[in-house]
């Protein structure tokens, strides 16, 4: 990861910019959303390859702005958020692209189908998950 | 069918933090090209890469026509960027890093 740090580095013109944009584990909420509002239904699990690689993008930044590599600009966090007609297209989704990374306990989906069938006809399923954007500029 | 961002919040903190008009552009893990679409119209170039093969071949099909100059795609990883020194004025990670 550091040494593509340099790599992109090297690329960049004098001055130019790097923006890292990526999801941020924190045990993503899973919440119901109609027209009515937006309810809490539960919390994924982060599974500890996912933390692992957090931890290690931070850490490659922080080792390429003490080589004065580049310097913080800007960062903010938002919210990315994906949607499903109903619980189960987030079951099916999850275990084809998030196998590994997220959990969805079992408690968890029980909890999201019944708020789901509860809710308003319009009912969708949506997971909340946390970004973070920065903005770093090349020394 | 999962729907990814419908309110374009990932789109407006990207315009937030960069001003692409006339800059020259490298995506790290373009993927489909999901967020280059949202950017590549307003840069003089774009170069999109990815190790994912498969990935990339729906990204050149998904190419708008008014982009197919000044977007491009290839197969690499920024382990080793095959362009000369000091190309690009804004290089993104997308989530990739």
């Amino acid at each position: 990861m550091v040494h593509a740090l340099d790599e992109i580095r090297r690329t960049l013109k004098p001055n130019g910019v790097l923006i890292d944009l990526r999801p941020v584990e924190e045990n993503w909420p899973v919440e119901i959303v109609s027209s009515m509002g937006w309810q809490a239904a539960g919390r994924l699990t982060d599974l500890p390859i996912a933390v692992a690689d957090d931890e290690a993008a931070f850490n490659a930044m922080r080792e390429a702005e003490s080589k004065g590599w580049y310097f913080k600009e800007k960062e903010k966090e938002f919210a990315f958020f994906y949607y499903w007609d109903t619980p189960s297209e987030m079951k099916e989704f999850m275990d084809e692209e998030w196998e590994g990374f997220e959990k969805l306990e079992e408690s968890v989906f029980s909890a999201v189908k019944s708020a789901w069938t509860l809710a308003n006809a319009d009912a969708r399923v949506r997971v909340r998950v946390k970004m973070l954007i920065t903005r770093w500029r090349k020394t | 069918m999962t729907q990814k961002d419908p309110e374009g919040f990932e789109r407006k903190a990207l315009h937030k933090f960069a001003d692409f008009a006339n800059q020259r552009v490298l995506e790290i893990g373009c993927g489909e090209g999901r967020l280059t679409w949202k950017y590549a119209a307003a840069s003089n170039l774009t170069v999109g890469f990815d190790p994912d093969h498969d990935a990339l071949r729906v990204a050149r099909a998904d190419s708008p026509y008014t982009m197919q100059k000044n977007v491009h795609f290839a197969e690499a990883s920024a382990s080793h960027i095959p362009f000369v020194n000091e190309t690009f004025d804004i290089a993104i990670l997308a989530w990739s890093l």
